[in-house]
């Protein structure tokens, strides 16, 4: 089947109001010369997620800066998705990203958007694959406000600062909050470097949120692996293990 | 009612201090008496020594600094009107003078100790006085140099963080957003747009009638509304607002971009911002507060550009009798203002081109 005579499906994350009247409306000028369809819109991040869970489409127009989520966390999490979108970064200015964007040639538009060049890039969209998740995490400059578990065809967001801790296992990664786990399936060692200011490792496989930390027990067996030491997270009954390399954790924030 | 006078030709750097202000006597006195203080230890024969030398030089020294201080704050005006080099000579001739007037009135407490040369001894005091003049005016000239380098070098930069290209780009496209539907609100913001633009394009020194900024910052907020909706509330607060109150041009509205651009855009439910404006006695007071999100939820320092120029303006302008105060909490940003109420533009003279 061939990909030009079937409508592209289009959808819209802005946060501005007006921005996305107008995105609307060159979209519409746009549908004369290229068969497309605007099939939903959202203002920030959550939403965007929530509705291109139950959607799929072709083509996502993302502002980039947006409140509590920006554009490039929001494309993050949408790779999580069984097929995910082609993504297409919309800024009126941002110099940093305009910068990356030309090093790994993701395509953005520049608002105000001009009709041609919204043709080229939706043509372009057609034939793209996603953009690689290690290309995404080059071009956030700070870290994601969310970790992102995918599950039963559903995305769940789980906000960073309700993280108690990270624990690597065979391939997926376990996500531990006060109420529950999920699993992600990213590497510990990128967790940790993305997330340096609010984890520290405790053991080869786990990294706890600092501010959980509520104190140090002794209770583990003491031998080559472990130093007998355990920490008590805030909220959680489960003790976990120090290895005997990171025990001057105690000592730092005990 | 357009009092914001043309300076095209005028520098700040081309003017003589103004001798009504706080800062500038309090600079006066300090570094004469700090000269005299070297006079002293200059002379001592011992530490012991030093407090009486001191007493002796300090006594000669007050009754001509407080004279000059007085004639100089009485003559303010009419020195306005001069060019700089003019003005320069009419300070240190005058001082002169009045150094040769209170020598030859005050008789008794000038009378040397030693010699009976009275011609050295007024020619001495003259010298010393004249110097001291000299030394306060060339002072007073580098400072204003420095000052205003700091601030024509920060033009351009300023000149990018006032017309924000974020700010610049949005607002246009936010425009095109709305123009087919609603093409007289788009009207509006395009003659909003125009006004501020040309406000940002003038020269920064410029005083300007307080309503005046009052209302552009009005516009400004209009055109973030338009963008944000209801995600942007403003809460005025004035109180005695004299209407012939001048101030700074662009000191309200860059506090109120910052607030939007650092403090409301990033919260996913907005907030309000909350100016308040008052006049207590002889100064002017602005405030400007705005929630914004935790530290530890990844708020970013802003640049602080727009902030620094506008602490280096009120310096040059005001010295120490205008105040600044920035306060950060966990969820608030606040800044407040105080400088005094004039009517004209202080200090900087109007010189016809």
């Amino acid at each position: 089947m061939s990909g030009n005579q079937q409508a592209l499906s289009v959808f819209i994350v802005d946060d501005e109001p007006p921005a996305r009247n107008r995105l609307r409306d060159v979209l519409n000028d746009c549908s004369e010369k290229l068969p497309l369809k605007i099939v939903g819109e959202a203002s920030n991040g959550s939403e965007a997620l929530d509705m291109l869970t139950e959607l799929p489409v072709d083509v996502v127009l993302l502002d980039i800066r947006m409140p509590q989520m920006d554009g490039i966390e929001l494309s993050q999490h949408l790779l999580k998705l069984p097929k995910p979108p082609v993504i297409i970064f919309t800024t009126a200015y941002d110099e940093y990203a305009i910068k990356a964007f030309e090093l790994h040639a993701v395509d953005y538009l520049l608002k105000p958007i001009r009709q041609a060049r919204l043709v080229e890039a939706l043509n372009r969209a057609r034939n793209a694959v996603p953009v690689k998740n290690e290309v995404l995490q080059e071009l956030s400059r700070e870290p994601r406000r969310n970790l992102s578990s995918h599950e039963r065809g559903k995305i769940h967001l789980i906000p960073i600062g309700q993280v108690l801790y990270l624990r690597a296992e065979l391939k997926y990664v376990t996500v531990r909050t006060v109420e529950r786990e999920y699993l992600i399936e990213e590497s510990l060692a990128a967790l940790e470097k993305e997330f340096a200011a609010r984890f520290v490792r405790i053991h080869r496989n786990c990294l706890v949120a600092k501010e959980a930390i509520e104190g140090f027990v002794r209770g583990g067996e003491d031998n080559a692996e472990s130093a007998g030491w355990m920490v008590k997270l805030k909220g959680l009954d489960e003790l976990l293990a120090i290895s005997r390399r990171q025990q001057h954790i105690v000592k730092e924030f005990g | 009612m357009n009092k914001a006078r043309s300076i095209k030709q005028n520098d700040a750097t081309d003017a003589l201090p103004n001798f009504r202000n706080v800062g500038i006597t309090l600079r006066i006195l300090l570094i004469s008496n700090g000269m005299a203080l070297l006079l002293a230890l200059s002379q001592a024969n011992g530490w012991a020594d030093v407090p009486q030398r001191m007493m002796q030089i300090v006594m000669l020294l007050t009754p001509i600094l407080l004279t000059a201080l007085l004639l100089l704050w009485a003559a303010q005006p009419w020195l306005d009107q001069l060019e700089y080099w003019q003005g320069v000579l009419a300070v240190t001739l005058s001082v002169a003078v009045l150094t040769l007037a209170i020598y030859y009135l005050a008789g008794e407490l000038y009378s040397p100790l030693v010699g009976d040369d009275r011609n050295f001894e007024a020619a001495r005091y003259v010298i010393l006085s004249m110097t001291v003049g000299s030394i306060l005016l060339v002072y007073f000239r580098l400072r204003t140099l420095a000052l205003s380098r700091g601030l024509h070098d920060a033009r351009l930069q300023v000149l990018r963080a006032r017309i924000r290209p974020h700010f610049l780009f949005n607002t246009i496209n936010a425009v095109l957003g709305i123009v087919r539907t609603q093409p007289r609100q788009a009207e509006t913001a395009l003659e909003d747009m125009a006004d501020l633009f040309r406000m940002a394009m003038s020269d920064a020194r410029d005083l300007v009638p307080l309503q005046k900024e009052i209302q552009l910052s009005k516009q400004y907020l209009a055109l973030e509304q338009m963008r944000m909706g209801e995600r942007l509330q403003v809460e005025w607060q004035m109180q005695d607002l004299p209407e012939d109150a001048m101030i700074p041009q662009l000191l309200l509205q860059p506090l109120l971009e910052n607030a939007v651009y650092h403090g409301i855009e990033p919260l996913p439910q907005g907030g309000s911002i909350k100016v308040a404006l008052r006049r207590t006695g002889e100064e002017l007071q602005l405030r400007v507060e705005n929630p914004c999100l935790p530290l530890s939820e990844g708020r970013h320092r802003g640049n602080k550009v727009a902030l620094s120029n506008i602490r280096e303006r009120l310096d040059l302008l005001f010295d120490v009798e205008a105040r600044y105060q920035v306060e950060t909490g966990k969820d608030f940003y606040r800044v407040e203002i105080a400088l005094p109420y004039v009517t004209k533009r202080p200090k900087l003279k109007e010189r016809s081109t």
